[in-house]
């Protein structure tokens, strides 16, 4: 398999560059971190990140083939050679594949992405109805790899005021959670400053690249359609096939 | 930068734009299909009823309005430094404001 990866050392290059490499595929390389494991077992310069490597944590998000996508659950037998690799689009580089996400956390923590109950913790569990249940359908699978928010071009414009679809997300895992004491003031924070929701064009790479299959953009459009003060609409979020970089 | 037209009102404006229009646009395939206005003295009329006049200057300010906050939120993104971005800026609402005044005069000397 012929691969062209993004190579940064901060202390020696001025900026990224590709570098190709060639590596004969055995059996059991499945997904492309495999491949990425045995290239890094040669040349242990090459700086990634991963951990579960079975599409849970999140770690291993970067661009294939000009698409964002996680490694460990990239088929080999599907990608387009050279497979192009390079780190997440429109983060700052650390080094090679990593980048810096400090700021896709910062914009996390912004939406206050736990429950603020209103009252103390009952003696049992907050109880929920199904119905209530099923609102939450399709935004607490959100692993947070950051795919979406850094394929997202009014993130890349504006990455300090908008929140990004992953954040956004998380805002309305909350917004909608029958159990949340702070649904007026969560909406209030997004209503307050024109970037921080309102910003989203729904553009759709989000959920265009989302590893599980999930739609920010319509998490999105809830959120306003709740600001503006309609009507919820009754289940979760839509949840469709995930489509992996080819 | 204002919040007058920004955020949550900018989404009411486009839309509210994007109904009225689709909702006119679809009036006037309609009522051309029905009515055929195939001479210019029937179409002067039409066009010089003053609920005619009123609906495509409704229509007109709609579009407008789409357009400043679609253009502007272009420019937002992709105009750097803030300098060009407010001369881009002044550019567009003066070339729609133009374009207003340009309509009201057209719509204005249909009546006359």
């Amino acid at each position: 398999m012929k691969l062209s990866i993004s190579r940064y050392n901060p202390e020696r290059d001025v900026k990224p560059y590709l570098q190709d490499y060639e590596i004969e595929l055995i059996p059991t390389d499945h997904m492309l971190l495999d491949v990425l494991l045995r290239l890094k077992a040669q040349d242990n310069t090459l700086s990634f990140r991963k951990s579960c490597r079975e599409g849970v944590c999140g770690s291993d998000a970067m661009n294939i083939n000009g698409r964002n996508g996680l490694a460990c659950i990239t088929r080999t037998s599907e990608l387009r050679e050279p497979v192009v690799i390079r780190p997440l689009p429109g983060f700052p580089i650390i080094r090679d594949l990593f980048v810096d996400m400090t700021q896709f956390f910062n914009q996390y923590h912004s939406v206050t992405p736990y429950l603020v109950a209103p009252e103390p913790p009952p003696a049992r569990e907050r109880l929920q109805s199904p119905a209530e249940r099923d609102k939450l359908n399709g935004a607490y699978e959100c692993i947070l790899c950051a795919c979406c928010t850094s394929q997202c071009p009014s993130y890349w414009w504006n990455p300090d005021k908008f929140v990004g679809p992953a954040g956004l997300i998380q805002a309305y895992r909350f917004i909608f959670d029958s159990r949340d004491g702070a649904t007026q003031q969560r909406l209030d924070d997004l209503d307050s400053d024109p970037y921080r929701l309102f910003r989203c064009r729904t553009i759709m790479n989000c959920a265009e690249v989302c590893p599980k299959g999930l739609e920010p953009v319509q998490a999105i459009e809830r959120i306003r359609l709740k600001i503006a003060g309609m009507r919820d609409q009754v289940g979760g979020l839509d949840v469709h096939p995930p489509k992996s970089p080819r | 930068m204002s919040k007058r037209f920004t955020g949550l009102k900018a989404w009411w404006v486009q839309r509210v734009s994007a109904v009225y229009m689709l909702c006119f646009v679809l009036f006037l395939l309609v009522s051309f299909a029905l009515h055929p206005l195939q001479t210019y003295p029937r179409w002067h009329a039409w066009m010089a009823r003053p609920s005619t006049s009123a609906a495509f200057m409704v229509f007109f300010v709609a579009l407008l309005g789409h357009m400043w906050v679609g253009l502007r939120d272009v420019l937002l993104d992709y105009a750097r430094p803030a300098g060009l971005r407010r001369v881009l800026l002044a550019a567009v609402a003066f070339g729609l404001l133009g374009l207003v005044l340009w309509l009201l005069w057209i719509l204005l000397r249909l009546q006359a």
